[in-house]
């Protein structure tokens, strides 16, 4: 391919990138389109499948004029980030613990490759029975659905620590904790973060399970209700507004990857640069 | 391998895990102990002996766990073959096409931020209170990470193996079949295995939500008569499924992607040396030149 089609001009003189959103677009209106005439002709069952315009009357009905989904929303996700700290802390420093310690490791692996196979949501019924109905039985499964991943990752970074550079922590007498704290977890930030971007979006489907066993408030009850109500527009926009609240969870740890581990990109690293070039001249 | 070399490695096997069973027996004891003497109240944390008492129960004395166990296999199973066809079919066009990826991946994308789990009760309104339901969502969620990992394998410039292919004069298809799928499966079967998983939770949550037969609404009955024994003997047995499931899958794994270990390559290759001695036996009989 020649270089200049690559990103410069394309046919009839519009930029390639130009005419690729419009491309996007098309379709997505075609589809959306097609959906509308398909529900309007009575192809789809208005009951089952609401039309698009329904829909977006819905997002308006929720948002504005009634604006009754704030409340659910700010509820959910008020769980969702106390189970989700709660959890994720938990898993690292459980993690890291075992991780360190060779014994812990062999003696807790078979527990964890139990846990592992079993779907951890499934005990959310479990746990509502234990704990009664309210927001601290839905707060535990979240933790119970978030500990995972952090755990076992944070246990792996732990784990597959860089020999070489253990070995010059060690010959220069650095202790434990500094071996932890200097090498060890810089080292595993990455793996973790990782971890955690897979618990924060596990702890959404967790707020969710909890909400659709229990449906007193809450993005997930709403959602429940709609849909029994066969009110599928209105449970259509809950979804699409999960759809945007899973989008900006996703971007939100995205960009705290990149802050928290700065080395590993330029623009963090010219932050850092600049801070402790500042520190110093003071 | 000989018997005796065998022998030996099953007994040191034996002797590795007689300290984990020891951890296990002290926890279980101080679990019941702690239990009985009501430290733990019984109505939160079951005692041992009656989580085992309704494991005899549901499994051997009355049997009623089987036949939920088997319809939420089916149902994780059905969805998982569901989503991966679907989830495969769509990789290989987006791999093979790169207009068909440009326009498609976006609603991929938009299919992964949200969480499917949410989509549950549409499901049920959709597709009933039976198993299509279930396996509707069970799709639904094991679609993604078996797309994204099929995708990427296809996709993974190996160029110096391409070239080797190209100046050998091989095909588009053979280039297809023979170096980008063979290269994609390693991370293909890590996606089915994610899947796999992931279907079972999701057969698991659509019960919870709405079914007459299933573990999952075993589980929350006894949670719901407070049966706590039971429904940790329920959760076991969804313990068992999730070791079913992952352990067959990577048993396919290791048959499938034979290259990556050792032994299996060695059987591999032996199986192929021994086919050759027939062939060439055949053929030495039959009195013809190859």
């Amino acid at each position: 391919m020649p270089a200049p089609a690559m990103h410069g001009e394309g046919r009839n003189g519009v930029p390639l990138r130009t005419r690729r959103i419009l491309m996007h677009a098309g379709i997505f209106l075609t589809l959306v389109l097609a959906w509308e005439i398909g529900a309007r002709a009575g192809y789809l069952d208005p009951l089952f499948y609401p039309r698009p315009t329904a829909i977006v009357d819905s997002f308006i009905r929720i948002y504005i004029t009634q604006g009754n989904i704030w409340r659910h929303l700010y509820v959910s996700l008020g769980l969702v980030f106390a189970g989700f700290a709660a959890g994720s802390i938990l898993g690292i420093v459980l993690g890291s613990l075992v991780g360190f310690n060779a014994l812990a490791r062999r003696f807790v692996k078979p527990y964890v490759l139990v846990l592992e196979a079993t779907p951890r949501i499934a005990v959310a019924p479990l746990l509502i029975a234990a704990l009664g109905f309210g927001a601290q039985s839905k707060i535990a499964i979240i933790m119970l659905v978030c500990f995972f991943a952090p755990f076992i990752n944070t246990l792996a970074g732990v784990v597959n620590v860089n020999e070489e550079k253990l070995e010059l922590f060690n010959s220069l007498g650095a202790s434990k904790f500094q071996i932890l704290t200097k090498l060890v977890l810089p080292e595993a930030v990455p793996v973790i973060m990782a971890g955690e971007r897979l618990a924060l979006t596990a702890s959404l489907s967790g707020v969710l399970v909890a909400e659709f066993i229990q449906r007193d408030q809450g993005i997930g009850s709403l959602i429940l209700i709609y849909t029994r109500n066969l009110n599928m527009a209105s449970a259509f926009a809950c979804i699409f507004t999960l759809t945007v609240v899973g989008f900006l969870i996703f971007k939100g740890m995205e960009m705290l990857d990149r802050y928290i581990a700065f080395w590993n990109n330029e623009t963090g690293m010219a932050r850092v640069g600049a801070a402790r070039k500042a520190r110093w001249e003071n | 391998m000989s018997a005796p070399f065998g022998q030996l490695q099953w007994l040191r096997a034996c002797y590795r895990a007689l300290p984990h069973l020891g951890l296990f027996a002290l926890l279980i004891a101080a679990w019941e102990v702690l239990v009985r003497t009501g430290v733990i109240a019984s109505i939160m944390v079951p005692r041992p002996s009656s989580i085992g008492a309704s494991i005899v129960e549901l499994y051997f004395v009355k049997g009623t766990i089987w036949r939920h166990f088997f319809i939420t296999l089916g149902e994780a199973v059905g969805g998982f073959l569901i989503g991966a066809a679907i989830a495969v079919a769509l990789a290989i066009g987006s791999s093979l096409w790169e207009p068909f990826r440009r326009y498609v991946s976006p609603y991929a994308v938009v299919l992964n931020v949200t969480p499917g789990i949410a989509l549950t009760p549409i499901i049920i309104a959709w597709f009933g209170f039976g198993m299509g339901s279930k396996m509707a969502l069970a799709a639904i969620i094991s679609f993604f990470p078996i797309f994204v990992n099929t995708l990427t394998g296809l996709t993974q410039p190996d160029t110096e193996r391409e070239e080797l292919f190209r100046s050998l004069g091989s095909s588009e298809r053979q280039v297809f079949w023979m170096l980008r799928v063979p290269s994609a499966l390693p991370l293909m079967f890590a996606g089915f295995k994610i899947g796999l998983t992931t279907a079972l939770i999701g057969a698991v949550v659509a019960e919870f939500a709405q079914a007459t037969e299933g573990v999952g609404v075993l589980m929350s009955r006894f949670s719901f008569q407070l049966n706590m024994g039971a429904s940790i003997a329920t959760l076991l047995s969804m313990t068992l499924i999730g070791l079913i499931l992952f352990y067959s899958m990577e048993f396919l794994d290791d048959r499938t992607v034979f290259w990556r270990r050792e032994e299996r390559r060695a059987a591999a290759s032996r199986n192929r040396a021994r086919a050759w001695k027939r062939y060439a036996k055949l053929n030495s009989k039959s009195g013809s030149s190859i």
